[in-house]
């Protein structure tokens, strides 16, 4: 499986792929698999390193959470979009997690990570993205450590997959 | 940590078009007059919503025209030949197209977000798109703040930073559903009993770069942009932290990277949604990080003039702080709000005058996501 190369160090990582045991829905996210699948790798990535959450104080401060995927979440937007061509009522649910920094907050709000939130849809390849935008992030000195998250639902979400890095200075 | 930036990042060209109008004159004039934007929308069936209102542009385009259209004027602003174009990079601000979530373009990779700047950037003449980023209202902030860490670092002399949102059915109707927007029409950020934000179309482009870079063209520059700071609040999905814990530490980080004390922010572009919560968050933000200064420094959402325009929201506030230090006039928060005693700043509520060296434009997000930009004459 493919992941993050980087000039930073791998603290430690996570990955899913399709096939997998589902991940556990995260309360208050409905329809849409892309907020568990990233609460899912986030959230072993980090046990991997620090057990229980949250992270160390002065680790957490520290963090930033990069949370890249190309086409974002595909699940919500579908369900959005099928019940704006059809009249339907909206859940205000949809809307608190329509954008992707959504589940990067219950992510930090768990772990204590208060670092840069970042998320991108890369024009390129998704870890040579992420590896480079987290070693600018770590360089410019808002963060020593970044956990990167990639994220990738296909449009039918057949081989959906996800992966977690958490990376720190050399 | 954050340290001084040892090469500054100059601000050399810029365009935009708002639902104030097209061109920075345009945007100028609306905001520092306090002339809201805000019309019924009709670009799409508003019947089943609660708010009606947006500042619509009439007659625009489709985003991608729009877009190469601003990027095109901040190239020919900042005086960039085709040469110049070819070996620079662009980072975009923006979300997948929404044809992407219909079954007709569920398999269209060019509909993504990453792909609509890629596109951009080869519709322009630039070298490539590095990437778009799409963490909502802090998107364009954020991605001018990367630019700015990448040409302070050395690890390019030039960058333009582009972003954009038209309004549209799909989030009008999410903001909608959740009462996010203002529902009596009148959005009046720091306001007592705000009602919430209204959405505006927007698309613009920012040329940044070295001196190096500029002085070899001669060019003049606009502006520096001298701070910026990213931080999170770690609290919830979807509330700021109370206290705005994220956004002082992003305040922080950008008065140290631009060497500044909080008594010389001159004026504060605020994040200013109109919601209740997020104005109380910004405003005690503000208190923790600029302290006494805080009730002092002039202050005001432009979000008023031309209306919340999510990922674009970052690059056009960037754009009206330049115009803040260029035109000598203050932005007006307008909407005639009452003040609110738990927001104590500084509203600017009438057109006023003032010399201005420093800047601060402040952005915030769903999931704790905070920017501070700091842009200097």
């Amino acid at each position: 499986m493919k992941t993050v190369n980087s000039k930073l160090r791998t603290l430690s990582s996570a990955q899913w792929t399709a096939g997998s045991t589902p991940p556990a829905p995260v309360p208050g996210f409905i329809i849409s698999s892309f907020s568990a699948l990233a609460a899912d790798v986030a959230d072993r990535c980090l046990a991997e390193r620090y057990g229980t959450a949250p992270a160390p104080a002065e680790r957490g401060e520290r963090t930033a959470v990069l949370l890249v995927s190309p086409g974002g979440d595909r699940g919500t937007a579908q369900a959005v979009a099928e019940l704006v061509d059809n009249g339907g009522r909206l859940s205000p649910l949809l809307f608190f997690q329509s954008v992707p920094n959504s589940i990067a907050g219950r992510i930090t709000a768990h772990w204590g990570l208060t670092g840069p939130v970042v998320c991108t849809s890369p024009a390129g390849d998704p870890f040579e993205d992420a590896a480079e935008l987290a070693e600018l992030l770590v360089a410019d000195g808002d963060a020593d450590e970044v956990l990167v998250l990639v994220v990738e639902q296909t449009p039918a979400g057949e081989s959906e997959r996800a992966t977690a890095v958490l990376l720190g200075a050399v | 940590m954050a340290e001084p930036t040892a090469r500054p990042v100059l601000v050399t060209g810029m365009d935009v078009v708002t639902g104030s109008g097209r061109g920075t004159t345009a945007l100028a004039e609306a905001v520092f007059t306090g002339t809201a934007a805000f019309v019924p929308v009709d670009r799409f069936d508003t019947g089943a919503r609660r708010a009606k209102l947006g500042a619509q542009l009439a007659d625009v385009s489709d985003l991608l025209t729009e877009l190469t259209g601003v990027v095109d004027g901040a190239c020919t602003a900042a005086g960039l030949t085709a040469a110049d174009r070819a070996a620079t990079p662009l980072l975009f601000a923006g979300s997948s197209d929404r044809a992407a979530a219909r079954p007709d373009g569920r398999d269209r990779a060019e509909l993504a977000a990453g792909a609509i700047g890629a596109r951009l950037a080869a519709a322009t003449g630039l070298r490539q798109a590095l990437r778009s980023y799409t963490t909502a209202c802090v998107a364009a902030s954020t991605a001018a703040a990367d630019a700015a860490a990448m040409i302070a670092a050395g690890r390019a002399d030039r960058v333009v930073v582009a972003a954009g949102y038209l309004l549209e059915a799909d989030r009008f109707a999410l903001f909608d559903s959740a009462r996010a927007l203002a529902s009596d029409g009148r959005m009046r950020p720091f306001g007592a009993g705000r009602k919430g934000m209204l959405l505006g179309d927007a698309v613009a482009a920012v040329v940044l770069e070295s001196e190096a870079s500029a002085a070899g063209r001669s060019a003049v520059p606009l502006a520096r942009l001298t701070g910026w700071g990213r931080a999170g609040d770690a609290h919830h999905v979807s509330q700021p932290h109370p206290q705005g814990t994220g956004l002082a530490r992003a305040i922080g980080l950008a008065l140290r990277r631009a060497g500044l004390a909080p008594g010389e922010v001159d004026y504060v572009n605020a994040h200013g949604t109109g919601t209740p919560a997020s104005d109380l968050a910004e405003s005690a933000a503000l208190h923790r990080a600029l302290g006494p200064d805080a009730a002092r420094v002039p202050l005001s959402s432009s979000k008023s003039v031309h209306g919340h325009t999510l990922e674009a929201a970052g690059l056009v506030e960037l754009a009206v702080s330049v115009l803040t230090l260029t035109e000598g006039r203050l932005p007006v928060n307008a909407g005639r709000p009452e003040p609110d005693p738990a927001c104590p700043v500084a509203l600017v509520t009438e057109p006023r005058t003032a010399a201005t060296r420093h800047v601060l434009s402040l952005n915030s997000a769903f999931g704790g996501a905070n920017t501070a930009l700091l842009v200097s004459a």
